[in-house]
């Protein structure tokens, strides 16, 4: 790039930035009042008991399933091109997008090998499906899509996993995969031995909805008010967002991976070494 | 049911229902296919791995026979040429014994010729010298009488004369 054009682009730049503070500065009205406090904010951003969506007019639902409905259409959506268009002319020396696809795919294949060495096929399938949605899911809150709640306000759409029930629904699945998997490959042993976790289910629903409504949060109070939500979202927003997308889906990959070998773990029966009384008289003669 | 913190086994359900079908269609559209790629990949480069290992292989082991052959062959070279020198050996002393035998023999068929010459040429010396003798003898008688008659006829032409 030339010099010329480089400072043509930075005065482009400051120009549309110094626009951009005017506009704010004028459009600033000081009689205006929050309609919301930051505690109702809140409140709602964690419990949803006022915002709620109406699901094809069935039920009134958390802005968070209808956020969960749309990160499966858009998956699916990319699953269903991606099969069409790209699968078919893969090659045995991949391109670029061929190639992230295939890391994307064997991603968790060396956690899962690693933790659970006899039988990881499934649980490689596991991980892959259930770290795409969290990570994906909780990258769409960068998007900010909104719709209508059923008060007639807006709503902007978060993570599907930073509303509770999701993060509930995903410690639940999570636990009776693994609670499954024991059964079969161990029998009762197996299912005993992950049922003996029964705290397993409520600290990943936890962790999960704490982590996800944190990052939640502190987008909402960065939004909150009118001077931090220029510039600021920029960091916060993004590479607060993208951070613990990756972390969440790392953790409960791992999580699941460990959780996964212990619980299909092959236990080989040791031989009982039976112990021969020796007789008084070979006992005298080893004497 | 309305449980604490705005849970809800319906929505809990939904979401449930929601990363089921996230599941199956991931699995199905995406996961399936690229692994079945993926494996039939390694597949393939495991099968070229194992040709050329197999091609390595068969080359050690041609280079090891080629070794040995050489060195069989050495063997049998050395072998032969023992044979050969032996052979030549043999034929040489063959050559020699005929040669001296055809020597020998001609030697002697030149000896009998030599001797049969020898004794034909003095048979013919011996006939010719008893022929020369027998002439000579003849003459010699024949010309005595010849003379003793002269003689006689002289003598008695030389009587009349006188008479």
């Amino acid at each position: 790039m030339s010099k010329k054009r480089i400072i043509i682009s930075a005065v482009i730049f400051a120009v549309i930035i110094i626009g951009l503070l005017v506009g704010i500065i004028l459009t600033n009205d000081p009689n205006k009042v929050q309609e919301e406090t930051i505690q109702e904010v809140m409140q709602d951003a964690v419990l949803h008991e006022h915002l709620k969506v109406s699901l094809f007019g069935l039920k009134d639902v958390n802005p968070g399933l209808i956020a969960g409905f749309i990160v499966t259409g858009v998956m699916l959506t990319f699953a269903i091109i991606v099969r069409i268009f790209v699968i078919p002319r893969f090659k045995l020396i991949p391109g670029k997008f061929q190639l992230i696809l295939e890391t994307a795919v064997g991603l968790f294949d060396g956690t899962a090998k690693g933790n659970s060495p006899h039988k990881y096929k499934l649980l490689r399938l596991y991980m892959f499906v259930a770290g795409s949605y969290i990570f994906v899911g909780t990258c769409f809150e960068l998007l900010g899509i909104q719709v209508i709640s059923t008060s007639g306000k807006p709503v902007t759409l978060g993570a599907p996993l930073s509303d509770i029930n999701g993060a509930i629904m995903m410690g639940c699945t999570t636990y009776l995969f693994l609670l499954i998997s024991g059964l079969v490959v161990n029998k009762a042993k197996g299912f005993f031995g992950v049922l003996k976790d029964f705290s397993l289910p409520i600290s990943m629903s936890l962790r999960l909805f704490g982590a996800l409504l944190s990052g939640a949060l502190v987008t909402e109070l960065v939004y909150y008010t009118k001077y931090t939500s220029y510039g600021l979202p920029v960091l916060i927003g993004i590479a607060f967002t993208l951070l613990h997308a990756l972390v969440q889906a790392y953790v409960l990959t791992m999580l699941v991976s460990i959780f996964y070998g212990e619980a299909t773990e092959v236990h080989e029966k040791k031989e009982k070494v039976k112990k021969v009384k020796k007789n008084k008289k070979e006992l005298s003669s080893e004497v | 049911m309305k449980l604490p913190l705005n849970i809800d086994v319906q929505q809990i359900l939904l979401h449930l229902f929601n990363f089921a079908i996230l599941f199956a269609g991931m699995y199905f559209i995406l996961y399936k296919p690229v692994r079945k790629f993926m494996d039939s990949r390694e597949e393939h480069f495991k099968k070229l791995e194992e040709e050329a290992n197999s091609l390595v292989e068969e080359g050690e082991k041609a280079k090891e026979e080629y070794e040995n052959r050489l060195k069989s062959a050495d063997s049998e070279i050395n072998a032969k040429r023992e044979v050969a020198g032996k052979e030549t050996f043999a034929e040489r002393e063959r050559i020699i014994t005929a040669a001296n035998e055809e020597a020998a023999n001609i030697l002697k068929k030149a000896r009998d010729k030599a001797q049969s010459e020898h004794d034909r040429i003095i048979n013919d010396a011996q006939k010719e010298i008893a022929q020369i003798v027998n002439d000579a003898t003849e003459k010699i008688v024949l010309r005595s009488d010849l003379d003793t008659y002269d003689q006689f006829i002289n003598a008695s032409k030389k009587e009349e004369i006188d008479e």
